[in-house]
């Protein structure tokens, strides 16, 4: 069955695009993380305009990020005052990050730099990941533990000013960290159509040592509002949102996500990163093929808009 | 043989009421299946008939050759065609081409090949095939933003390139064979619209030629829209983006919220 994508102006197959946002939706309630840096780059695969993949894409973030932040609400895993400190920087970060994917639309390399900062970021984030989890593996194989956050430990990051007591994570630490992540994650929001969660969980765990169980419900409650913010910019910059598409791939991916959710608890949680570090790695590696690989036909047709 | 023939009678009282319409003259009468596509949420592309018939006067003596050439053009915006190039290991937009006014759809039928029944001069003059569609001084802009007058040989590369993407998507289209004769007077062939096609004013020009001469042009309007729905996300989006984009986020907190309460439990 086909649908014709009004702002996309093409028809595409229903079951398709529900089974696209089934699967990441899944992977996504599996990892805790938004899953867009999958989505996206399918649905350019598929023949999405890349400007209206990444921008319908922060849509259908909003709503997966919703239901997710729901459950972790009532668990009380949200540490509110540190999501709103990440949350001003990444107004900041996302509003920079429109205007320059509208430039970059504007001289047409738009699709340089989504595959640019795709393989940058997953590169170094699921290669960071592989091997903290790998060794987090092999300790717990041999049985020891390996050595945990010391609480009072001390780095050039205490020495900063506007210090904050964060409750929820149990941190007095100052605000310009989580300011900074934030702005940079709210960049990539803008630029890549993905919540940031790739970014933002490891960037919680391992720069501001916050305790593994709040970090995914202040990430996701975070990511709510850039993507809506990022969303609401696509719209009124670049008319690439597609509210038709979006409510398709939501549908997907808020089903997939219940129960990525619901296998993610039955799994250990160093056995989990090592399975999105690969993941990460995989998309990575496809992607930085494509920019070295020599194309098949040099010439391209410039999507509506673009020079 | 039935769907011919039930295909045919509508087409004979059109042309027979047509040609009482239209003072006698040498030259041709033709219509469309359609005149006007609605682009819904089901569209998949369409199929237009185009078909006419010759005037009695203009039927052919013997030892002539009588060919027709339909052509259907879609609204013309500039396309902009990049080129590749590697530098630093990756492969980069390079140079870019801007061709002014290029028909956003445009599809060519007739009875023969182009080649076997026109010539080239008249095929340029008339722009008949998208090989004979000129664009005028072709200028390459690069990646450092100097911009040069391409040569013969580049500028065909480049031209080239912009019709072969085209095909690709189905939005240009050639039937050497496309169009067919029912009988000595009467003909008919059929046009595919694909989904992704642009929307706007399109023209349905139908060529007769005799021995090689344009005799007669006809052309007929047709136009391709959103309707319904389709159309009233896709003006909303453009008219009041803030909000529409405010509009998209209020549907997917709506909808992020209704799954967290159906999975509660």
């Amino acid at each position: 069955m086909q649908i014709y994508l009004p702002i996309a102006e093409l028809s595409v197959n229903v079951f398709l695009l529900l089974g696209i946002g089934g699967a990441v939706g899944f992977l996504s309630g599996l990892f805790g993380v938004g899953g867009g840096f999958l989505m996206t780059p399918l649905l350019i695969f598929i023949g999405i305009p890349p400007a209206v993949s990444v921008a319908t894409q922060s849509n259908q973030i909003v709503a997966s990020s919703i239901s997710g932040v729901l459950a972790h609400w009532k668990r009380g895993t949200v540490d509110f005052k540190m999501g709103l400190v990440l949350l001003v920087g990444g107004v900041l970060g996302s509003v920079a990050g429109v205007y320059l994917f509208s430039l970059m639309r504007q001289i047409g390399q738009v699709d340089l730099m989504i595959s640019l900062a795709y393989v940058v970021f997953l590169g170094i984030i699921g290669g960071l990941m592989m091997i903290e989890s790998a060794r987090a593996i092999r300790a717990a194989r041999l049985g020891r533990s390996l050595p945990g956050r010391r609480r009072g430990q001390h780095n050039w990051v205490h020495g900063l000013p506007f210090k904050m007591r964060f409750r929820r994570s149990r941190l007095y630490i100052s605000a310009v960290p989580p300011f900074l992540i934030g702005a940079g994650v709210g960049t990539l929001v803008a630029i890549m159509g993905v919540g940031g969660g790739f970014v933002m969980v490891p960037a919680m765990i391992y720069l501001l040592k916050m305790p593994t169980n709040v970090v995914i419900g202040t990430s996701l409650f975070q990511i709510i509002f850039i993507t809506g913010l990022v969303t609401i910019l696509h719209s009124v910059e670049n008319q690439a949102v597609d509210v038709v598409l979006a409510l398709l791939l939501l549908i997907g991916g808020v089903i997939g996500a219940q129960y990525g959710a619901r296998f993610g608890a039955n799994m250990r949680g160093e056995h989990l990163r090592a399975l999105l570090a690969l993941v990460v790695l995989v998309v990575c590696l496809r992607l930085a093929y494509d920019l070295v690989a020599v194309p098949q036909d040099l010439f391209s047709l410039a999507p509506a808009g673009e020079k | 043989m039935q769907a011919c023939r039930a295909l045919l009678f509508p087409l004979a009282a059109l042309i027979a009421l047509a040609a009482a319409l239209t003072p006698a003259k040498a030259g041709l009468v033709t219509d469309l299946s359609q005149h006007q596509i609605s682009i819904r949420s089901n569209f998949t592309g369409a199929e237009i008939l185009i078909f006419g018939a010759l005037e009695a006067e203009s039927a052919a003596k013997p030892g002539q050759s009588t060919d027709i050439a339909v052509v259907v053009s879609g609204p013309r915006r500039d396309e902009t065609v990049r080129r590749k190039a590697r530098v630093a290991g990756i492969w980069i937009n390079y140079e870019s081409v801007t061709f002014e006014s290029v028909p956003g759809y445009y599809a060519v039928a007739s009875t023969r090949p182009l080649g076997n029944m026109l010539s080239d001069r008249v095929r340029a003059i008339e722009q008949i095939g998208a090989d004979h569609l000129t664009f005028g001084k072709l200028i390459a802009t690069s990646i450092d933003n100097s911009r040069i007058t391409l040569g013969e040989e580049q500028a065909a590369a480049f031209t080239d390139a912009l019709i072969r993407r085209k095909r690709e998507l189905g939005l240009f289209h050639n039937a050497p064979e496309g169009v067919a004769f029912l009988g000595n007077t009467l003909f008919r062939t059929t046009i595919d619209i694909p989904a992704n096609v642009p929307l706007g004013l399109y023209t349905a020009k139908v060529y007769l030629i005799r021995d090689g001469a344009v005799i007669d042009v006809i052309s007929t309007p047709l136009f391709i829209e959103k309707s319904g729905l389709e159309r009233l996300i896709y003006r909303l989006a453009h008219t009041d983006p803030l909000f529409y984009g405010i509009f998209a986020v209020m549907l997917a907190t709506f909808a992020g919220w209704t799954a967290a309460l159906i999975y509660r439990e």
